[in-house]
C-alpha cells in the first residue's frame, strides 16, 4: 500500500498536525510540539 | 584476496548472488546463483587475446570511466579467480550476425556463449555479512557543480587518477584538458553530517584520514603543487592519524576551516573559483583552483534491504545494519548465528574492518567447534487445540521463526524454537490467544496487573515497560536519583510487543486512570521490528477506547532507551500530572463499559467454541 496522508494527535499534548502513513513501513512517530510518541493516527472520516 | 582464493576450507563464489536463506542457527540453507561468466575460469590463464581482438569498448567501471574496457575483460587486476569475464550485455556475440572473434583467439577454448547461470544450494551453520557499502553521489550538491564543471571530481576518482594502475598510468591530470594542475581544493563532508535534508547526518569516518593521505600522495608525487583542504573538522582519531595530519600540515598544505558556499568555473580557462566563509578568520575569502576533489561520503549498499530481508537483519536510523548489542555483541546480529563485519554496520577504515572481520570469524568458529548452541529459555509455544490456523503468527515474527500454518492440509503453524529470540509479538497478535511465550505468559502478565491493582487501583499507573530499554531506562533514572512519582507500577516484558490489548484492557476494567505502554525506539528495537507491531496495536487499541466512549489520552505510549533516564521520569511526572485529570466518574464508566465488553467477548468465545465443537463432531460422525 502506498503512503497516504493522515492527520495525526499527540495525546500528550493534543497538537494536531498532518504527516503521511505507510502501513508497510512503520515509522516512530514523535509529536514535533512537546516530543512525546504518544501519536495516534486518527482514523479518516468517512465521506457522507 | 589470493590467500583466500587458494585456501584449502575456503570455496569463494565470485560474480554470484545470494537469491535466498532459510533456516536457523546452524542450519541454514542458501541458495547462490552463480552468475554466467560465459568465460570458464578453471581453464582461462588471462592471457588477455580475446580482450585485444573484442571490437567493443565500453566505460571501465573500475577506471570511474575515465578509460573504457572491452566486452570481455578483467574486472581488476587483482581480480581472484584471475579470469576474463564476458559482459553478454554489450557483446556483440556470435549469433545471428557474427562476431565470436574473442572464441576464435582463446587457445584454451574456454569462451562458452551458451553459459548458464547456475543455482548451488548448500547448508552452512551460521553466515557472516560483510557486504560493504556504497559511495555518496554528490551531483545532489548542486553548487559544487559535480558533472557540470570539467574539473570537479569526487575523491573516489582521484584516486584512479593518481594511482600507478589507474587509466593514466599514475599521471595526475586534470579532466578539461589533461594539464598536471598546479592547486588543487579537497572539500570535506560532501553527503555527511548534513542538516540541510540534503545526504547523511552521520560522519562517514574515513574522509578526512583519506583526504589527508591524498594531499601527502600530491605534496609527494609533485612537489610545489598547492594543495587546500576546506572543513568542518578534521577528525584524526586513529593511532597515528594526528602524526600523518601534521605532517600534511608541515608539507604545505593549507587547511581551511569553511565549506565553500558555491562553485563557478571560468569558461576560458576552466579554472574554479570557490567563495567560502573562513570560520577562523571570519572573513569570506576567494580561491581559485585547478581542480576540485570532493570528498564525499559513504552510504549503505543500495541493495542493503534485500540483503536486510534475507537475514532478518535490523537497520539503524542511517540505514546500517545494527549489531545485537553495541557493547557486549558488536559482531552478532539479532537473528541467531548471522554475525557482521565492515562497513554493513556502519562507516570504518581498513583495519577497524579487518578487526571486527576477526572478532565475527572468531565468533562464528566458537559456535561451529562447540557443535551446539543454547536457546533462549523465552520462546513461544501454540497450544493447537486453539489455533485456527489464520497465519497472523508467522507473518508478524521478525526473525521468520514460525513455519506457516495451511489450512488445507491441517497443518498448524510450527515455531523453530532456535531462532525465536522471545519477543512475544506473535503471543500478543494471535486472535485466538492459541500461542503463549514461555515464563511471559498471559496468565503471568494478567495477575501481576490484577495484583497491582488489587488496593486503590484508581491511584496507580500502570507501565508495561520492555526489559532491553524502557525497564532499564527507569533503572538509570533511579542510579541517577532522579525523581518520579512512586504511583508508577512497572511490569516488565520482553519486549513491548508482548504486551497484548487484553492486558491494556483488563487495567481500565480494574480500575487504573492511566497505562503506558513503554519500550525501545525503532531503530534500537531488540528483536528487529518487533515494536513496529506495539505501534499498529497501540493504534488499535486508541480507536478503540474511542468506540466505548473512553478517552483515548489515558493510554500513552513513549520509546525510551536504556540511557534515558531522564526521559523516564519525566514521563512518569507528565503521566502523573495526567492522572489528576482522570476523574472518578470516568474509571466507574470505563469500567463498567469494559466489563460489559468482556463479558460479550465471553460469550462470543463461548458460541464459536460450540460450534468448533460441533463441526468436530460432525467430521468425527462423517469419518
Amino acid at each position: 500500500m502506498a503512503p497516504r496522508p493522515v492527520l495525526f494527535k499527540c495525546l500528550m499534548c493534543g497538537h494536531e498536525y498532518d504527516g503521511m502513513y505507510d502501513a508497510d513501513n512503520v515509522t516512530e512517530r514523535t509529536c514535533p510540539k512537546c516530543r512525546s510518541n504518544s501519536v495516534r493516527r486518527l482514523p479518516a472520516k468517512k465521506d457522507k | 584476496m589470493m590467500d583466500v582464493g587458494r585456501h584449502p576450507n575456503v570455496e569463494l563464489m565470485s560474480f554470484s548472488e545470494v537469491e535466498s536463506v532459510s533456516g536457523f542457527v546452524g542450519n541454514f540453507h542458501v541458495t547462490v546463483r552463480k552468475k554466467a561468466r560465459y568465460v570458464d575460469p578453471s581453464e582461462c590463464t588471462a592471457c588477455g587475446e580475446c580482450e585485444k581482438v573484442c571490437p567493443v569498448a565500453v566505460p571501465d567501471e573500475y577506471q570511474q570511466g575515465f578509460s573504457s574496457r572491452k566486452a570481455i575483460y578483467l574486472p581488476f587486476p587483482q581480480a581472484v579467480p584471475s579470469s576474463y569475464v564476458l559482459d553478454m550485455e554489450n557483446c556483440l556475440g556470435n549469433n545471428p550476425i557474427a562476431c565470436g572473434k574473442c572464441a576464435d583467439v582463446c587457445e584454451k577454448e574456454c569462451i562458452n556463449y551458451d553459459d548458464q547461470d547456475e543455482l548451488v544450494n548448500f547448508e552452512v551453520g551460521v553466515i557472516i555479512a560483510a557486504t560493504g557499502m556504497d559511495v555518496y553521489d554528490p551531483t545532489e550538491y548542486d553548487e559544487y557543480g559535480y558533472t557540470r564543471f570539467d574539473n570537479v571530481i569526487t575523491s573516489m576518482e582521484f584516486e584512479r587518477l593518481i594511482c600507478a594502475g589507474g587509466p593514466t598510468g599514475g599521471h595526475f591530470i586534470r579532466p578539461s584538458d589533461h594539464e598536471s594542475p598546479k592547486s588543487i581544493g579537497f572539500i570535506q563532508c560532501v553527503g555527511s553530517r548534513s542538516k540541510d535534508g540534503r545526504g547523511n547526518p552521520y560522519c562517514s569516518n574515513i574522509c578526512c584520514m583519506n583526504t589527508v593521505k591524498d594531499t601527502l600522495l600530491l605534496c609527494d608525487h609533485y612537489p610545489g603543487v598547492e594543495a587546500k583542504v576546506f572543513y568542518m573538522d578534521i577528525r584524526a582519531f586513529g593511532k597515528g592519524f594526528e602524526d600523518l595530519y601534521i605532517r600534511s600540515k608541515e608539507e604545505g598544505v593549507k587547511y581551511i576551516r569553511g565549506i565553500p558556499g558555491d562553485v563557478v568555473e571560468d569558461s576560458q580557462t576552466k579554472n574554479l573559483v570557490l567563495n567560502v566563509e573562513n570560520t577562523t578568520t571570519g572573513k569570506i575569502e576567494k580561491h581559485e583552483l585547478d581542480l576540485l576533489v570532493l570528498s564525499q561520503g559513504v552510504i549503505p549498499r543500495r541493495d542493503g534491504a534485500q540483503i536486510k530481508q534475507l537475514l532478518t537483519l535490523s537497520s539503524t536510523s542511517d540505514g546500517f545494519v545494527m549489531e545485537s548489542h553495541p557493547k557486549l555483541k558488536p559482531v552478532d546480529a539479532p537473528t541467531k548465528g548471522v554475525y557482521i563485519a565492515g562497513c554493513v554496520e556502519s562507516p570504518k577504515d581498513v583495519k577497524d574492518s579487518v578487526t571486527q572481520a576477526s572478532a565475527a570469524a572468531a565468533r562464528a568458529s566458537i559456535l561451529l567447534n562447540a557443535g551446539k548452541t543454547k536457546i533462549e529459555a523465552i520462546t513461544s509455544n501454540v497450544d493447537i487445540e486453539k489455533c485456527n490456523y489464520c497465519d497472523v503468527c508467522s507473518k508478524v515474527c521478525p526473525y521468520n521463526a514460525i513455519l506457516s500454518a495451511d489450512k488445507k492440509t491441517n497443518k498448524p503453524p510450527t515455531i523453530i524454537e532456535a531462532a525465536c529470540a522471545g519477543c512475544g509479538a506473535c503471543a500478543a497478535e494471535c486472535p485466538q490467544d492459541a500461542i503463549s511465550m514461555r515464563h511471559f505468559t498471559d496468565e503471568q502478565i494478567m495477575a501481576q496487573v490484577d495484583a497491582l491493582l488489587s488496593v486503590d487501583p484508581h491511584k496507580h499507573l500502570i507501565v508495561f515497560a520492555c526489559n532491553w530499554c524502557s525497564y532499564a531506562g527507569g533503572d538509570m533514572a533511579g542510579t541517577s536519583r532522579l525523581q518520579y512519582p512512586t504511583t508508577c507500577k512497572l511490569i516488565r516484558t520482553m519486549c513491548s510487543g508482548r504486551v497484548d490489548e487484553k492486558f491494556v484492557l483488563q487495567a481500565f476494567r480494574l480500575g487504573a486512570p492511566m497505562v503506558l505502554v513503554s519500550g525501545c525506539h525503532f531503530s534500537d528495537c531488540h528483536y528487529i521490528n518487533a515494536v513496529h507491531w506495539t505501534q499498529k496495536r497501540m493504534d488499535r487499541l486508541w480507536n478503540k477506547l474511542d468506540r466505548l466512549g473512553i478517552r483515548a489520552d489515558r493510554l500513552q505510549l513513549e520509546w525510551i532507551s536504556a540511557a534515558e533516564g531522564q526521559k523516564f521520569a519525566k514521563v512518569m511526572r507528565d503521566m502523573e500530572e495526567k492522572l489528576k485529570q482522570v476523574t472518578e466518574e470516568e474509571i466507574e464508566y470505563t469500567m463498567k463499559k469494559l466489563e460489559e465488553e468482556a463479558k460479550k467477548e465471553e460469550e462470543k468465545k463461548a458460541k464459536k467454541a460450540v460450534k468448533r465443537a460441533k463441526v468436530t463432531q460432525d467430521q468425527e460422525v462423517n469419518a
